[in-house]
């Protein structure tokens, strides 16, 4: 967990993220950073993710638990 | 479908761009986005300028045309030698007649020559390069000329930051003919029609004609406004495809051949943008610099149209005096994937040039 939260710190372009925080709340939150968690999820986790699934996890934990659980599956 | 043939080869190459450029800062306040964002966005996947027709009157067949005017005039290709012409293209003159056919009559070509049109996108390169070895396994067929072309510019939203950066307009010509040399040339094609509608036009074809309806802009969850006679595209599927799909394909080829990645001296790829050709290379396990990927930067992706564009460009003179091992892989609509490693080389041209 805790190497995933620096890297959404990268994506997200601030220092730190808390799994609690909102993906659509932070200020470079755009179809750029969307891209940019796909190929996190590819190249780390090897799991696909969609734009949809991404929104539908709305919370960095939830983007966290919906990798994990694709990852198992 | 594998692909395994031997006494067929390459004899020349020529690319032909628009000489019209046009600059990724010349439209990005058309984008739903700040400038800090576009330029964020233009770092990320490699957006420079790219080469689009400067008048829409412009057309695949007015490209084609120019290619083989060079070569006809050059000396580099005798319109009687020509026993097929194939024109691979998502953007055809008409609906009917096929314009390989409009070709075929423009040059006078005699009757028994052989033209067929293909319908295809980014993978066109490779299933025109396979149904061209195809036909040289009949007889009396002993040179292919080979025409990718498209012009897709007009097809896209300038509102539409997902594909409008990256589109661009060219053509290629490519010559493959029947050898007594002992080639061997190996590769696959596959397919996946579920996910046909991950590139496409809504509208212009039988389901759905150009209406004024259709013509309208509506904007998307990003932000990005299309009409449905625009080329749209998932981005998101198209990405997680390709990078499963492309590595799984060569790997199985390499493992299936007596070659190995390391033996291939370039991999010659289709040009979606630098963000993907880069994170392809990393998972193939080849160094950036034996997969070229500055085509969509200084031209654009031209779908079908990029290997050729990626080849001429970077390899022009070394192909026309040497030999090398390459790798051809195209990826896109349809969803179609292919592969095919082949020795490539003295070329009796392999050139680019513009109009």
């Amino acid at each position: 967990m805790e190497d995933f939260l620096e890297k959404m710190a990268e994506i997200m372009e601030v220092d730190s993220v808390n799994p609690s925080d909102e993906l659509t709340s932070f200020e470079a939150w755009d179809s750029l950073t969307t891209l940019s968690i796909i190929a996190l999820a590819d190249d780390d986790y090897q799991v696909s993710l969609t734009n949809a699934e991404i929104a539908d996890a709305k919370t960095i934990e939830g983007l966290h638990q919906l990798i994990l659980s694709k990852q198992n599956a | 479908m594998k692909i395994n043939f031997s006494n067929k080869k390459i004899t020349g190459m020529l690319s032909i761009l628009p000489s019209n450029e046009v600059m990724f800062e010349d439209e990005m306040h058309n984008y739903s986005f700040s400038e800090a964002k576009s330029l964020k966005l233009k770092a990320a996947m490699g957006f420079k300028s790219k080469r689009v027709v400067a008048e829409e009157s412009t057309t695949s067949f007015d490209l084609t045309v120019a290619g083989l005017d060079y070569l006809f005039e050059n000396d580099l290709l005798d319109k009687s030698s020509i026993d097929a012409i194939l024109f691979v293209s998502q953007s055809p003159e008409f609906i009917m007649p096929p314009t390989s056919n409009l070709l075929h009559g423009k040059y006078g070509l005699e009757e028994r020559v052989f033209c067929m049109d293909i319908n295809q996108g980014c993978a066109g390169f490779v299933v025109g390069l396979q149904q061209a070895f195809m036909l040289l396994n009949n007889e009396g067929i002993n040179k292919v000329v080979l025409c990718n072309a498209d012009v897709l510019s007009p097809k896209v939203s300038k509102f539409d930051r997902n594909s409008n950066p990256l589109i661009g307009d060219a053509a290629a010509i490519t010559i493959i003919e029947n050898t007594s040399d002992n080639t061997t040339i190996v590769g696959e094609i596959r397919m996946d029609g579920s996910g046909a509608m991950a590139l496409n036009i809504p509208a212009g074809g039988a389901r759905m004609p150009v209406t004024e309806e259709t013509s309208e802009l509506y904007e998307d969850t990003f932000g990005n406004k299309r009409s449905k006679n625009h080329l749209v595209m998932q981005g998101d599927n198209v990405f997680n495809f390709v990078q499963t799909k492309v590595p799984e394909q060569i790997k199985n080829i390499v493992d299936n051949s007596d070659d190995s990645v390391e033996s291939i001296d370039y991999f010659l790829f289709h040009q979606p943008n630098r963000f993907m050709l880069q994170k392809l290379a990393d998972k193939i396990g080849v160094s950036r610099e034996k997969l070229p990927f500055n085509v969509v930067e200084n031209f654009g992706n031209s779908s079908g149209v990029t290997i050729p564009v990626v080849t001429t460009y970077n390899l022009g003179e070394q192909l026309e005096t040497s030999e090398l091992k390459v790798c051809f892989s195209g990826f896109g609509v349809g969803l179609t994937w292919g592969t095919i490693i082949m020795k490539l080389g003295n070329l009796n041209f392999c050139r680019l040039i513009y109009k």
